[in-house]
């Protein structure tokens, strides 16, 4: 399920960018709720630009209140119910004129977490193969790298005294035999 | 020599390489700002802050073209001081002739005697405790210190390069050519090089050693090696 799940975020998005922002959340019909567009009536889907607004609602025109005698009476005007908003006219015509709401068009996305988990993947893939090679195809190293040789050859560097500017000679205190601190 | 995962210069050696080792600070500043410039200007474009109103402006081709030149002004300069400085005129007090082969160094001295060696890399099965592998060989270079020493470099066979990079010196070996460099080495001590130019299966395994002494003790060994 994970490996089908990686394969429509990665191998869609090497096919078709919209198909990988749709695989990232981005895309698809969010934008259009309570008005349908469609030219063969039934299918959601997103609508052509030129199209919005030239296809009339087949529910015919939104139902509005109508007041004879406009007062300042609170009970007159109720606000909206929950859901109201949404099929409210500004609401709708906001949706007719712009397809996203700017909440909507600056939403992040998750792609981050596709390319952290493609880095990581990649870096373990890599020390795998690092310590399969150290193990298995490298010969051993030179007896100079032992201990015992490391500490003579330090010594020898100390006394003939190799880069005593900046380098190692001059972090040894020759006076106290010691490492400076 | 170097320290095991050095990334830097090893210290200078000769006065020359003091100015090479400062004009690589400044350069790599440049570098650095320029990278630090581009990387800023990369955020912006990414976080949709720079438009092309900002690009396609009159006022900014005078920028993007003004600028790099007065980078690379600011390179060329004291690129070309040094360049100039370590072309002069120095009156060396001794001349050493440098021969590369596959895969050894040859060096003769022949100002005051006939001194000729060959330099082999000692072989790391043979190398006493605590010495350096890959870069100790049988005779080393011997010169003396705070002396300007020409040097003329060439090949018997194929092209060999004689470097000493605490020294700053780097000077291809050409047969059929001469080519001379020159050096100062400011302090007594034993500075190592490798052959700096692909020249067959043992191009690794020719190192060079200089060892710089006092007069005296040069005087000494010129003495003894022409000897033998």
């Amino acid at each position: 399920m994970l490996a089908s799940r990686v394969f429509s975020l990665v191998g869609r998005r090497s096919i078709s960018t919209s198909l990988c922002l749709r695989a990232h959340g981005h895309g698809g019909s969010g934008g259009r709720r309570g008005i349908k567009h469609s030219l063969e009536g039934g299918s959601t889907g997103i609508c052509p630009g030129w199209a919005v607004g030239a296809v009339p609602s087949q529910e015919g025109p939104p139902e509005l209140l109508f007041f004879p005698q406009l007062s300042l009476d609170p009970w007159q005007c109720p606000g909206p119910e929950l859901g109201e908003w949404e099929a409210s006219l500004p609401w709708q015509v906001y949706r007719i004129k712009f397809n996203e709401t700017y909440a909507e068009m600056n939403k992040g996305t998750n792609e981050w977490k596709t390319i952290l988990g493609g880095v990581l993947f990649f870096l373990g893939l890599t020390g795998i193969i690092l310590i399969w090679q150290k193990h298995f195809m490298y010969a051993p190293a030179p007896h100079t790298f032992s201990d015992e040789w490391l500490s003579a050859q330090t010594k020898r560097m100390l006394d003939m005294r190799v880069n005593p500017v900046q380098g190692i000679t001059a972090q040894w205190d020759f006076d106290k035999n010691e490492w400076k601190k | 020599m170097a320290n095991h995962s050095q990334l830097t210069f090893q210290d200078a050696s000769s006065p020359v390489m003091e100015e090479l080792m400062g004009f690589h600070d400044h350069a790599l500043m440049v570098a650095l700002s320029i990278c630090s410039l581009v990387l800023y200007l990369l955020t912006l474009m990414l976080t949709e802050k720079l438009t092309s109103n900002t690009v396609n402006a009159q006022a900014i081709e005078l920028v993007w073209t003004i600028l790099p030149a007065m980078v690379l002004i600011m390179l060329a300069l004291p690129s070309l001081r040094i360049l100039y400085m370590m072309d002069e005129i120095n009156e060396p007090d001794l001349t050493l002739k440098a021969i590369g082969h596959q895969w050894y160094w040859s060096y003769e001295y022949t100002d005051l005697k006939d001194l000729t060696f060959d330099s082999y890399m000692i072989p790391t099965t043979d190398l006493p405790l605590g010495h350096f592998r890959l870069l100790e060989v049988d005779h080393r270079v011997v010169v003396p210190m705070s002396s300007s020493i020409r040097v003329i470099v060439t090949a018997d066979d194929v092209l060999h390069s004689w470097a000493v990079p605490s020294l700053g010196v780097k000077t291809d070996a050409i047969p059929g050519r001469l080519n001379q460099t020159s050096f100062l080495a400011s302090r007594p001590g034993v500075f190592y090089g490798q052959c700096s130019e692909i020249c067959g299966a043992n191009h690794s395994f020719m190192p060079i050693v200089v060892e710089s002494t006092p007069l005296a003790n040069f005087e000494s060994w010129s003495t003894l090696m022409s000897s033998q």
